[in-house]
C-alpha cells in the first residue's frame, strides 16, 4: 500500500481504483455488484425481507380480526372502509416522516405505516371475500345444524379464500414497494441503495438494488400464487 | 432512554399550520407542483388506458389468453416503484416519459384485469339471447358485453387512478417534480409543509376516484343504473377504492 | 371440510409465529466487536485499553451526503475499537433534520460544521470574521441547549458555486458578485438552499443576484445537471471529490456569505458524561487527523472511485493508528 504522508499530518493510505466499468458509470458493472454483495445488498434484503413479513404478518392478524368483527356488526363495515381507504392514499414519503416524532427514526415508526397500508389492503379484500360467499350457502349449512361459528371456520372462511390470498398477494408486493422508502427516516431497505446510488450517481448501485427489489417483489407473488393453488384446488377445479 | 419525553410531540404543533401553509405557498410552489401532478397522472393514465382496455375487453370478449392477460398484468403490479423508477432513471436517463412510463406500467394493471374480467364475467345468457337476436360478436360486444362489463371497468380505471396518483410523490426522490417535490424537502418546508402537501396528495387521490365515479354514473345506461349493476360482484363504491383485484381464477 | 380448515388454520399460525419470530429478532440490539488495544502515537491520542465497555450505548447520526457518511463512520468506527457501543443513523436529512433528531433525543451526537450552526441553526446576525470566532459562536450556542461542541478539525467545507470553465470565460466569472453580469441564470441547489443565508437568501441579499431561479435538486445530482447544462451554476461543497482535477471553476466568496465551516462533533452533555472522558478522547483525537487533503482524498475515493465509506474510514483510521 502506498502511503502519502504530510509534513506531521496523517498518513492518507491509498484507497485503490475501481474497475473501468465503475469509472465511466455504466449502468451493470457486475464485477462491482460481485464484490460488494455481501457489505451493500445482502444486509439490505435481508432488512428488506425482514420488515415486509413483520408488516404483513401483523397487518393480515388485524385484518383478519376486524373483518371477522365487521363481519358480525355490519354497521362497522362502511366507516372502516373509508377509513382504511383514506390511509390507502397517504402518500408513503409523507407518512414515513409524519411518525417520526412519535416513534422516532427506528424499524418501529417503519412498521406502524406499513402495517397500516397493509391492514388497508387487506380488510377490504377479507370483507369482499366474507360477503360474497352466496345467501344459500349460508342457508344450506344453517339448514345442517352448524352453528355460527361452525359456518365461518368450515364455510365462509374456506370460500373466502381466493380473496384473501388475492389480497395477501397485493399486500405483500405492496409492501414490499413501499419499504423502499423508510429509507428516508433511516431504517435499512433496498431503498437505501438505490437512495445513495441516485445521490452519489453511481448508477449500477442503484440499478441492481432496483432490480433487486423488482425480482423480489416477483418471487413473492409466484410463492403466494403456488401457496394458493395449493390451498384453494377446489377454485382451479371450477374453471373446468 | 430520558431524552424520550421530550420526542412525544404532535408532530403538527398548530392544526391549522398545514392549511396556511397550502395558501400562503400555492402561487409560489404548489400551484406549480399540482399541475405537474396532473402532468405525470394524466399522461400516465392515457397510456394506461390506451393499452389496458382495448387488450383487456378484446381478450375478455374471447374468452382467450386469460394466463398471459393476467399474469403480465400480475407482474406490472408487483412491480416496486421506485425500482422501476430507478432503473429507468439509470438506463433512459431522468425525463418526462422515463418517469411516466413508470406509472404507466403500475397502472396497467387493474385496468387491464378488470377489463378482462368484467368482460369475461358477462352472463352467458345475455351474450346467448343477444346472439339469438341477431347480433353479429362487435354487436354483442358494443351493445351488451361493455355495458354490462362497466362497473368492472370502472373499478379498475379508479383504482389506477387513485393508486397512481398517490404514489406520484415518490417521483422526486429521483429528481421527478410534483407534490413530492414539498414532501421530498422536510428541510426547506417544515413537516407543516410535508403534511399540507400530504394531504393535497390524498384530496386529489380521492377526487379523481370520485370524478371517475360520477364518469361511470353517467356513461352506465339508465336500465343497468336501476338494476343495481353494482350488484354483480362489485362492492359498494367506497370499496372500489381499493385495490381488490376482481379474483379472477388462476 | 376439516381437512381444508386445519391446513388454512396451520398456514394462519405458521404466518403469525414467523411475524412474531421476527419482531423479536429485529428489536434486540447488534452488539459491537471489540479488539484489544494498545496507545497510539501523536496528540491527541487515543486512550488505550477499552474504556468504552459497559458503557449506554449511543446513537450516531450523519446528514446526507457522502462527506458526512465518511465523517460518521470515522467517528464510529473509531469509538467501537475503544469498546464503545455505536448504533449509526445513516443519511437523516440536511442540517434542519439532523438537527432536529439531535434535540429531540433520537440521536446523541452527529457531526456538523461551524459556520451552519451559526448561521442557520442560530440564526445570528452579523458574519463571524475567522473560524476561531465561528467556533466560539457555535459553541456558545449549542452550550445553552445542553449540547458540547467537541474540538473542530483541521479541514473546513464551505458551500460553493460552480460552473462550467467555458461558462466562466464567457462572461469572466471569478467571483459570485460577477453573477451579475449574466442576467437571469438557474442555480442548481439542494432543497434547503432555498431558504439559507448560505444559499439563495445571502446570494440574493449580499451579492444582488436578484436574477437567479432556484431549481432544487438532491445532493449529488448537480454535477450531472451542471455537466448537462441544465443547470448554470452548481452548489458544491469545496472538499467534493468532483472538483479535483479542475473540471469545474469554482467561483470565488470574498463578502463570505458562506462562511467558515469546520466540522464540529455536537455532542449532548448528557451523553459526554454518562460515556466518561475517553469518549470525547477518542473523538478529538480523530478529528486532529482530519486535514483537507485527507477529507479530499476519501470523498474522492468514495464518489468517484465509488467506494464505501465504511470501507474507505477503516482504511484511514487503520493507517494512523486509530483502531487500535
Amino acid at each position: 500500500m502506498h502511503a502519502m504522508l504530510a509534513a506531521g499530518g496523517p498518513v492518507i493510505p491509498s484507497f485503490g481504483k475501481s474497475s473501468s466499468c465503475v469509472q465511466d458509470n455504466g449502468a451493470f458493472c457486475f464485477d462491482w455488484i460481485r464484490d460488494n454483495w455481501d457489505s451493500t445488498f445482502q444486509p439490505a434484503l435481508i432488512s428488506h425481507l425482514k420488515l415486509t413479513v413483520i408488516a404483513v404478518g401483523i397487518g393480515f392478524v388485524l385484518a383478519l380480526g376486524l373483518a371477522l368483527l365487521a363481519h358480525q356488526r355490519r354497521w362497522l363495515i362502511t366507516p372502516l372502509t373509508l377509513v382504511f381507504a383514506t390511509v390507502f392514499t397517504i402518500p408513503s414519503l409523507a407518512l414515513f416522516q409524519v411518525l417520526v416524532p412519535i416513534s422516532g427514526l427506528t424499524v418501529l415508526t417503519a412498521e406502524i405505516a406499513l402495517v397500516g397500508y397493509t391492514l388497508s389492503i387487506l380488510f377490504a379484500n377479507i370483507i369482499t371475500g366474507l360477503r360474497e360467499v352466496p345467501a344459500e350457502v349460508r342457508d344450506a349449512a344453517r339448514g345442517m345444524g352448524l352453528s355460527d361459528r361452525q359456518i365461518l371456520f368450515r364455510v365462509e372462511l374456506p370460500i373466502a379464500l381466493p380473496a384473501v390470498m388475492a389480497g395477501l398477494r397485493i399486500a405483500t408486493v405492496t409492501v414490499i414497494s413501499l419499504a423502499t422508502i423508510a429509507t428516508v427516516i433511516t431504517v435499512q431497505s433496498l431503498g437505501g441503495p438505490i437512495f445513495e446510488g441516485i445521490q452519489n450517481d453511481f448508477k449500477t448501485k442503484y440499478v441492481a438494488a432496483g432490480l433487486l427489489t423488482v425480482v423480489l417483489a416477483l418471487v413473492a407473488d409466484g410463492l403466494l400464487v403456488i401457496t394458493q393453488r395449493r390451498l384453494t384446488p377446489w377454485a382451479r377445479a371450477r374453471r373446468a | 432512554m430520558g431524552a424520550r419525553a421530550e420526542g412525544m410531540t404532535l408532530p403538527v404543533g398548530d392544526i391549522s399550520a398545514p392549511f396556511t401553509f397550502l395558501w400562503d405557498q400555492w402561487d409560489s410552489q404548489v400551484r406549480d407542483n399540482v399541475l405537474q401532478q396532473f402532468g405525470y397522472w394524466g399522461a400516465a393514465m392515457a397510456i394506461a388506458s390506451v393499452i389496458g382496455l382495448p387488450v383487456g375487453v378484446w381478450l375478455g370478449h374471447l374468452h382467450r389468453g386469460s394466463f398471459v392477460a393476467i399474469n403480465t398484468s400480475n407482474i406490472g403490479r408487483a412491480l416496486p416503484t421506485l425500482g422501476v423508477l430507478a432503473v429507468g432513471i439509470g438506463v433512459f436517463g431522468l425525463t418526462f416519459l422515463n418517469i411516466v412510463f413508470a406509472f404507466a406500467v403500475l397502472a396497467i394493471p387493474p385496468i387491464l384485469t378488470n377489463a378482462y374480467v368484467g368482460v369475461d364475467s358477462v352472463d352467458p345468457d345475455a351474450v346467448e339471447a343477444a346472439k339469438g337476436m341477431g347480433m353479429r360478436p362487435r354487436e354483442v360486444l358494443v351493445r351488451v358485453e361493455l355495458p354490462l362489463a362497466l362497473p368492472l371497468i370502472f373499478a379498475g380505471l379508479r383504482t389506477s387512478a387513485l393508486f397512481v396518483m398517490a404514489t406520484i410523490p415518490i417521483a422526486a426522490i429521483v429528481g421527478g417534480k410534483g407534490l413530492g417535490e414539498i414532501i421530498n424537502n422536510q428541510a426547506s418546508f417544515r413537516l407543516s409543509g410535508v403534511i399540507g402537501a400530504g394531504i393535497l396528495v390524498i384530496v386529489l387521490a380521492l377526487g379523481v376516484n370520485a370524478l371517475l365515479g360520477v364518469v361511470q354514473r353517467l356513461v352506465t345506461p339508465r336500465g343497468l343504473r336501476l338494476s343495481g349493476a353494482d350488484a354483480r360482484g362489485d362492492a359498494p363504491a367506497a370499496t372500489t377504492v381499493l385495490p381488490t383485484t376482481a379474483t379472477p381464477e388462476q | 371440510m376439516i381437512h381444508r380448515t386445519s391446513k388454512l388454520g396451520t398456514v394462519l399460525v405458521a404466518c403469525l409465529a414467523l411475524a412474531l419470530t421476527l419482531a423479536a429478532c429485529g428489536s434486540s440490539k447488534k452488539s459491537s466487536s471489540s479488539s484489544s488495544s494498545s496507545s497510539a502515537s501523536g496528540s491527541p491520542s487515543v486512550p488505550s485499553g477499552q474504556p468504552g465497555k459497559g458503557k449506554p450505548a449511543v446513537t450516531l447520526g450523519d446528514k446526507n451526503f457522502p462527506e458526512q457518511f465518511i465523517l460518521g463512520q470515522l467517528y464510529a468506527q473509531a469509538l467501537q475499537a475503544k469498546g464503545f457501543t455505536v448504533n449509526v443513523k445513516k443519511n437523516i436529512g440536511s442540517s434542519e433534520i439532523t438537527d432536529k433528531a439531535l434535540t429531540s433525543g433520537k440521536i446523541d451526537l452527529y457531526p456538523e460544521y461551524t459556520g451552519v450552526i451559526v448561521q442557520e441553526l442560530a440564526h445570528e446576525n452579523g458574519q463571524p470574521k475567522s473560524a476561531d470566532e465561528t467556533y466560539t459562536r457555535a459553541s456558545a450556542y449549542e452550550a445553552k441547549r445542553g449540547f458540547k461542541t467537541l474540538n473542530k478539525t483541521p479541514f473546513f467545507d464551505a458551500d460553493g458555486l460552480a460552473v462550467q470553465p467555458a461558462y466562466a470565460k464567457k462572461f469572466g466569472l471569478k467571483t459570485a458578485g460577477d453573477l451579475t453580469k449574466v442576467g437571469a441564470f438557474t442555480y442548481g441547489a439542494p432543497p434547503e438552499n432555498k431558504t439559507r443565508f448560505q444559499g439563495v437568501v445571502g446570494m440574493k441579499k449580499v451579492y444582488g443576484l436578484k436574477k437567479l431561479k432556484f431549481v432544487p435538486l438532491t445532493i449529488g445530482l448537480q454535477y450531472k445537471a451542471l455537466a448537462s447544462n441544465n443547470i448554470d451554476v452548481a452548489a458544491v461543497f469545496t472538499t467534493d471529490g468532483e472538483l479535483k482535477g479542475g473540471k469545474y471553476t469554482v467561483l470565488t466568496d470574498p463578502k463570505g456569505i458562506f462562511g467558515f465551516q469546520n466540522v464540529t462533533p455536537v455532542v449532548s452533555k448528557k451523553v459526554l458524561a454518562q460515556e466518561g472522558p475517553a469518549f470525547e478522547q477518542t473523538l478529538n483525537a480523530v478529528s486532529a487527523k482530519l486535514t483537507n487533503e485527507a477529507v479530499q482524498t476519501m470523498n474522492a475515493a468514495v464518489v468517484l472511485n465509488k467506494q464505501d465509506p465504511a470501507v474507505v474510514a477503516k482504511a484511514f483510521l487503520s493507517a494512523n493508528g486509530l483502531l487500535k
